[in-house]
């Protein structure tokens, strides 16, 4: 049985079509990327998996289960987590605090929760950090941060939304490594939005291509890069026109 | 067992502030040998209530981040309760103070539910609201004596009396309400370190991802507003055996909504110390203008203009308090 199974799932805004009749499934172990040009609607996709907006029509499964009704925080208690794109707090958290958040999902002793979230940050390098405030620190830091802080709720599907964006090279190796990771050695089935094409093309397993909130393909990274339809999606159709596809 | 142990464990705090704080919670305990006033024993106590106000608001208000302005709604539920109580069925305080507490805890949870659907400054304002159309409401009911309010007899309950709390000296008073104050204070530190603390604060951060990490917002927002009800209620009962007299105007208005939030506000709202900083800095300063100004010059109102500058002041400078500015002083230090 697929981990998720999404059926037909539409999401309006008005009269705006965000997602569009899509369907796909997630197996267990899976590493699936999403991709596709701004504003296709892959954020929105993640948004209505995880509950934070409710679908317009099509159901939603998680492990068998019809989650579609589910409300955010019932979503991320039957095992789903996700990261956010942009880490909007003002707020007095330390790097440590954010991280045992997650973790009292599982337990009430702060004294487990502590224990855990300093494992979990020694897991992803960056224990160095766990007294500075989240707010503080740079936005790679904050990314690991994000990730950290949803795994430390022990998913057993993760929701990555953009943890590649802004940074540099250097830095978008070591995240690849963290999330390799989680996926290897963790066994996380682990679905990510990105838009740092070297990443998704190296580590994903299969790819989705969203566009206009439609899904226009689905497939290995290799026969992706090469299908007309994506590169039509991200160059435009006169590029198509003029060097003819792949 | 574990609450217990971190509810007395101060051990993440720097050792000056525990060597502050044993040494301020010694001179209170001893503070009633020394020769003093009635009138600085009476200013003492009222800190002492306005601590525990604050130390409640600071739950929902401070932790949560959530401005709640109708906090005296449930002074005024705690102190009819003890009041009614005693004097139409002879219910003594240590009996009646919970009953109240469990009417404001209904009373929150009904209010709660709605309230918690609003955000940011709507909440604010229904807080306000709420409480004083309660209040409006017990200025013409009469069961509880309208707006002449209610009056315990120290002919019909004459003290000392430990189990209606009636005494003739203060003293008796002020050492009850210590007792409250230290337990308050332990049953704080317990809530900032408990997994509805940690919850309360990733909620204040950002209520998306608190949802995302399997946080049931609204209910723990409206469990955290229930707390801070009960502690906010049990100094209401203590009030009405205190005062002896109480009426809607001096336990439900509005000034002692707004005091209660701008004490733990001024101290540091979301930290330990904060409400008891603000309670210590403000009251005597009321007392005192009152005593000095109000009643002298004849010029009244001069608390508010206070306040005003305060709030002026606070969210200019430091949204966190005293305490916020005593935290980034050390952070620099280091």
């Amino acid at each position: 049985m697929a981990l998720l199974e999404l059926q037909r799932v539409t999401k309006k805004f008005g009269g705006l079509m965000a997602n569009h009749d899509i369907s796909f499934s997630v197996e267990k172990g899976e590493l699936l990327g999403l991709i596709g040009p701004n504003g296709a609607g892959k954020t929105t996709l993640f948004n209505c998996i995880s509950g934070a907006y409710p679908v317009t029509s099509g159901r939603i499964f998680f492990d068998g289960e019809d989650i579609t009704d589910l409300k955010a925080h019932e979503v991320a208690r039957r095992g789903l987590a996700r990261t956010f794109q942009v880490y909007v707090a003002s707020g007095d958290l330390t790097v440590i605090e954010n991280v045992m958040v997650g973790c009292f999902m599982h337990t009430r002793s702060r004294n487990r929760a502590r224990s855990q979230a300093r494992d979990i940050l020694r897991d992803l390098n960056i224990e160095d950090l766990s007294e500075a405030l989240v707010h503080e620190l740079p936005v790679a830091s904050q990314k690991r941060v994000t990730m950290a802080t949803a795994i430390a709720s022990q998913p057993r599907l993760l929701l990555l939304d953009e943890v590649a964006a802004g940074l540099s090279h250097g830095e978008i190796e070591e995240i690849m490594g963290s999330i390799r990771h989680l996926h290897e050695d963790l066994d996380m089935t682990v679905m990510l939005i990105e838009h740092v094409m070297e990443l998704v093309m190296k580590l994903s397993h299969r790819v989705i291509v969203l566009d206009y909130g439609e899904k226009i393909a689905d497939g290995d990274p290799e026969t992706i890069s090469k299908d007309t339809r994506v590169i039509k999606a991200y160059l435009g159709e006169k590029y198509v026109r003029e060097h003819g596809a792949g | 067992m574990e609450a217990l142990k971190s509810a007395l464990d101060f051990s993440d705090f720097p050792r000056i502030d525990l060597l502050a704080a044993g040494s301020l919670a010694i001179l209170f305990l001893i503070f009633p040998l020394f020769p003093h006033s009635s009138f600085a024993m009476a200013t003492l106590i009222q800190f002492l209530m306005f601590s525990l106000y604050g130390m409640g608001w600071n739950t929902i208000g401070g932790y949560g981040g959530q401005v709640d302005l109708g906090k005296a709604q449930y002074v005024g539920i705690g102190a009819y309760t003890t009041a009614v109580m005693l004097i139409r069925w002879d219910i003594p305080f240590w009996f009646s103070m919970p009953v109240g507490v469990c009417f404001s805890v209904l009373w929150s949870f009904v209010l709660g539910y709605p309230l918690f659907r609003l955000k940011g400054h709507y909440f604010a304002i229904a807080t306000i609201a709420t409480s004083l159309v309660l209040k409006d409401l017990f200025e013409v009911w009469d069961f509880v004596g309208a707006a002449r309010g209610l009056e315990i007899s120290p002919i019909r309950f004459p003290p000392p009396d430990f189990l209606r709390l009636i005494f003739r000296e203060d003293v008796y008073y002020y050492y009850v309400i210590l007792g409250f104050f230290f337990v308050g204070i332990f049953y704080m530190n317990w809530f900032r370190k408990s997994r509805l603390g940690f919850q309360l604060r990733a909620i204040k951060d950002n209520e998306v991802m608190a949802r995302s990490l399997g946080i049931n917002v609204h209910w723990a927002k409206i469990k955290t507003y229930a707390i801070a009800t009960a502690f906010v209620s049990m100094v209401g009962s203590f009030h009405t055996c205190y005062i002896r007299n109480i009426e809607p105007e001096d336990t439900m208005s509005l000034d002692i909504s707004i005091l209660i939030a701008l004490m733990a506000m001024l101290g540091g709202a979301g930290s330990l110390w904060g409400p008891i900083i603000g309670a210590g800095i403000l009251i005597p300063l009321k007392s005192y203008l009152k005593e000095w100004l109000g009643a002298r010059a004849g010029i009244v109102g001069i608390d508010l203009i206070l306040y005003a500058m305060i709030i002026m002041a606070i969210s200019a400078l430091e949204p966190r308090g005293i305490w916020g500015i005593v935290q980034r002083f050390r952070r620099r230090r280091r």
